[in-house]
């Protein structure tokens, strides 16, 4: 164990370890810890030996003798007692009349953490005339529906929703709220938990749940996607967290599934809020397109950007009824819009077969298809980061092996149905 | 008008790579960078007081190291440069850090009113995009998340007009100032800052507030003030790869490939193959 030059025992860092968090410089009460090339740092000759870093450290990077009591100071005073809270609750998004899927993959996904907590599952939804996407609710997983309709919500706006949500998890009391992070979602969880003054996680890939503390687990991907962390919200109740499309299981519509649904009264004032003067859809080419939902992608890269191929490209797709995305060079170069981007900044897709074709796989890109159940990649390059993790490698220029790819599986899917047919 | 800016300064997630043998990020040589789209945010601020006249202050929370993302942000026009720097604030998430920006633009404004807070509308380090709600909520400012395009300000009635990019398109949306604006790549291009621009940034002061600056409550800040803790930490699960066909070497790697293909994922593929089938019969 090391000594300072007083005789003390000193907390030390392991570098390796070190994830750059800085709790244990925030921790400190005499400030001997600072950070040196994002690795905390202790001046021994300040230290003095009281094991806080130790105790806050979440990854075992300290060093220290006295016997280890974890004991994670968790934030702020509690304001009420966490056992009013109880049950776990699901935004509903409604955009137009249309209920965004990751609603349901959410009620599905709580329908199963409310199993290990044994309580019951509470649809919060919220918006003009959406009454009738309630009942949709309870099939997917909720056993009530609180619902808010009134006017004024037709159109998104973060204060009206904020405040609706507000209101909801005042009168229901979750100790869970779940939201998609679309962009509605990443919006609207900002406001409400700032407003609750209670923490927030958010892009969640997994979640469980820590039955003893009936705490929420909640994991996602930190550091450009290449260490998880599993986080916690201790002393502030709901643990809030959003999940992205397409992470979670839909869930199958139960019809014959009870439950409860609620109407809630509700008001704001017009003047508070400000105004949707036009709207401007997407080209139609492009409305409609859900890279997230296909279950085949073939997914461009750097290095298959030649427009002359695209036509090839899209067949591919066309003949594994799948459809085209790309990375974000590609984006950049203006050759497709940002609407297909796959990774960190664009989507995060799991389809059955995902195609990468010219993808290097930097880590941005990883993070946002390493779900993907199948991963084939075509590329000149053999030790591009996705040839090295791809179940199938195909090393060579791909305008020579995608259309052999293209006659191949239609040959192949054709004798495929001849066989299916007696 | 007054704007004030919240920048980040991020590790060039461009330059992260992974260790192949460790699996693990390699973070030594990864130089720290103004997250790009901060930098949006501050060129259009820039543009907006060069057009109505006024002032752009950048605000930015982080070690003393962070001072050099504000320079960056003064070369291109900043007016006025505050660092948020204390030990109190170290290891925040995302309630204590909007707690803590609040209290800076709350602080700033007191002396000169503030007309727009603008930001970039996520951070390529975290993409979380959180904190642009968060301080909103507490300012009580109107929000516009996601802004490709400042279609008008209406300085004398306190009107903003803004192009939102929402899932299905973009809406134009009007609403009171002051506002908070998270913006998009789209919004602008960065200038180049000229030299003299650079020197002048380089002589420039930057402003170091603290905990009591702010006047913020020591049980909101930093850990103390974060609801949320790192309980453990993991290493992904790693894919291994598997089979490799070469076709610049072997002119049956394609079919050979697609062999193995057929083989290995049937089940998958008649599902996928036969139901479009199904449904374009």
């Amino acid at each position: 164990m090391p000594k300072n030059s007083k005789g003390r025992n000193v907390a030390e860092i392991i570098p390796d370890r070190c994830i750059g968090c800085q709790l244990c410089v925030g921790e400190c009460p005499v400030e001997a810890i600072h950070m040196e090339a994002d690795v905390a740092k202790i001046d021994s000759e300040i230290c003095i030996g009281c094991g806080r870093c130790f105790n806050v450290c979440p990854v075992d990077a300290v060093i220290f003798e006295k016997p280890k009591k974890k004991q994670l100071t968790g934030a702020g005073q509690v304001r009420r007692p966490l056992e009013d809270y109880r049950g776990i609750a699901v935004f509903i998004e409604v955009r137009n009349g249309v209920v965004a899927p990751v609603s349901w993959e959410l009620a599905g996904k709580a329908r199963e953490l409310a199993e290990k907590l044994g309580v019951s599952v509470h649809g919060f939804l919220v918006g003009a005339n959406v009454q009738m996407v309630a009942k949709a609710a309870i099939s997917y997983g909720c056993d009530t529906v609180q619902v808010i309709d009134y006017p004024l919500l037709k159109q998104y706006t973060s204060r009206a929703y904020g405040k609706a949500l507000v209101q909801l998890c005042e009168q229901v009391k979750p100790e869970v709220f779940l939201l998609g992070a679309t962009p509605l979602g990443r919006d609207l969880s900002g406001v409400v938990a700032t407003q609750l003054e209670t923490g927030l996680t958010a892009d969640c890939t997994g979640l469980n749940i820590d039955p003893k503390e009936r705490l929420l687990l909640m994991t996602r991907p930190t550091f450009g996607g290449n260490i998880m962390a599993t986080i916690v919200c201790r002393n502030h109740r709901p643990q809030m967290s959003t999940v992205r499309p397409g992470v979670m299981k839909m869930p199958p519509k139960d019809r014959s599934r009870l439950g409860e649904i609620r109407a809630v009264d509700f008001s704001i004032s017009e003047s508070e809020l400000p105004v949707v003067v036009d709207f401007i859809p997407t080209p139609e080419d492009l409305s409609g397109v859900d890279i997230t939902r296909v279950p085949a992608l073939i997914v461009v890269g750097k290095g298959a950007c030649d427009a002359r191929y695209l036509p090839m490209l899209e067949e591919l797709a066309q003949v594994l009824s799948g459809t085209i995305a790309c990375s974000r060079p590609v984006v950049q170069l203006g050759l497709m819009p940002y609407i297909r981007q796959v990774g960190q900044t664009g989507r995060t897709v799991a389809p059955k077969i995902y195609v990468g074709i010219g993808v290097s796989g930097a880590v941005q890109h990883l993070v946002g298809m390493q779900a993907s159940e199948k991963i084939i990649a075509i590329n000149i390059d053999p030790h591009a980061p996705l040839m090295e993790m791809a179940d199938y490698a195909i090393i060579g220029d791909y305008s020579k092996i995608v259309p052999k790819l293209i006659t191949g599986i239609r040959d192949r899917s054709r004798s495929m149905e001849v066989k299916r047919r007696p | 008008m007054h704007i004030i800016c919240c920048i980040k300064q991020v590790p060039d997630t461009a330059q992260v790579k992974i260790d192949p043998d460790t699996n693990t990020l390699i973070r030594s040589g990864v130089e720290s960078i103004c997250n790009p789209y901060d930098l949006v945010a501050v060129e259009s601020a820039v543009q907006l007081v060069e057009k109505y006249g006024g002032k752009v202050t950048v605000i930015s929370m982080g070690p003393p190291q962070t001072e050099s993302a504000l320079r960056e942000a003064l070369s291109l026009g900043a007016h006025q440069a505050i660092l948020l720097s204390d030990k109190a604030f170290a290891g925040s998430d995302t309630l204590a850090t909007s707690y803590t920006l609040a209290r800076a633009i709350s602080k700033i404004g007191g002396s000169e009113p503030v007309e727009l807070i603008m930001c970039g509308k996520q951070a390529i380090d975290g993409d979380t995009g959180q904190n642009g709600p968060g301080i909103t909520t507490r300012l009580g400012c109107t929000l516009f998340t996601y802004v490709s395009e400042i279609r008008d300000v209406d300085i004398k009635n306190g009107f903003i007009t803004v192009r939102r990019e929402v899932e299905g398109g973009s809406e134009i949306v009007k609403g009171k100032m002051p506002a908070l604006l998270t913006v998009e790549l789209q919004l602008g291009t960065p200038r180049y800052a000229s030299l003299p621009e650079l020197v002048k940034s380089l002589r420039e002061e930057v402003n170091v507030w603290g905990a009591s600056e702010i006047e913020a409550l020591p049980e909101r800040l930093g850990v103390k003030g974060s609801p949320t803790v790192v309980r453990s930490i993991s290493a992904p699960e790693a894919r291994k790869g598997g089979l490799t066909f070469n076709a610049e070497q072997d002119d049956k790697a394609v079919e050979n490939f697609l062999d193995k293909l057929f083989d290995r994922e049937a089940a998958t593929l008649s599902e996928i193959l036969m139901k479009t089938k199904g449904t374009h019969a």
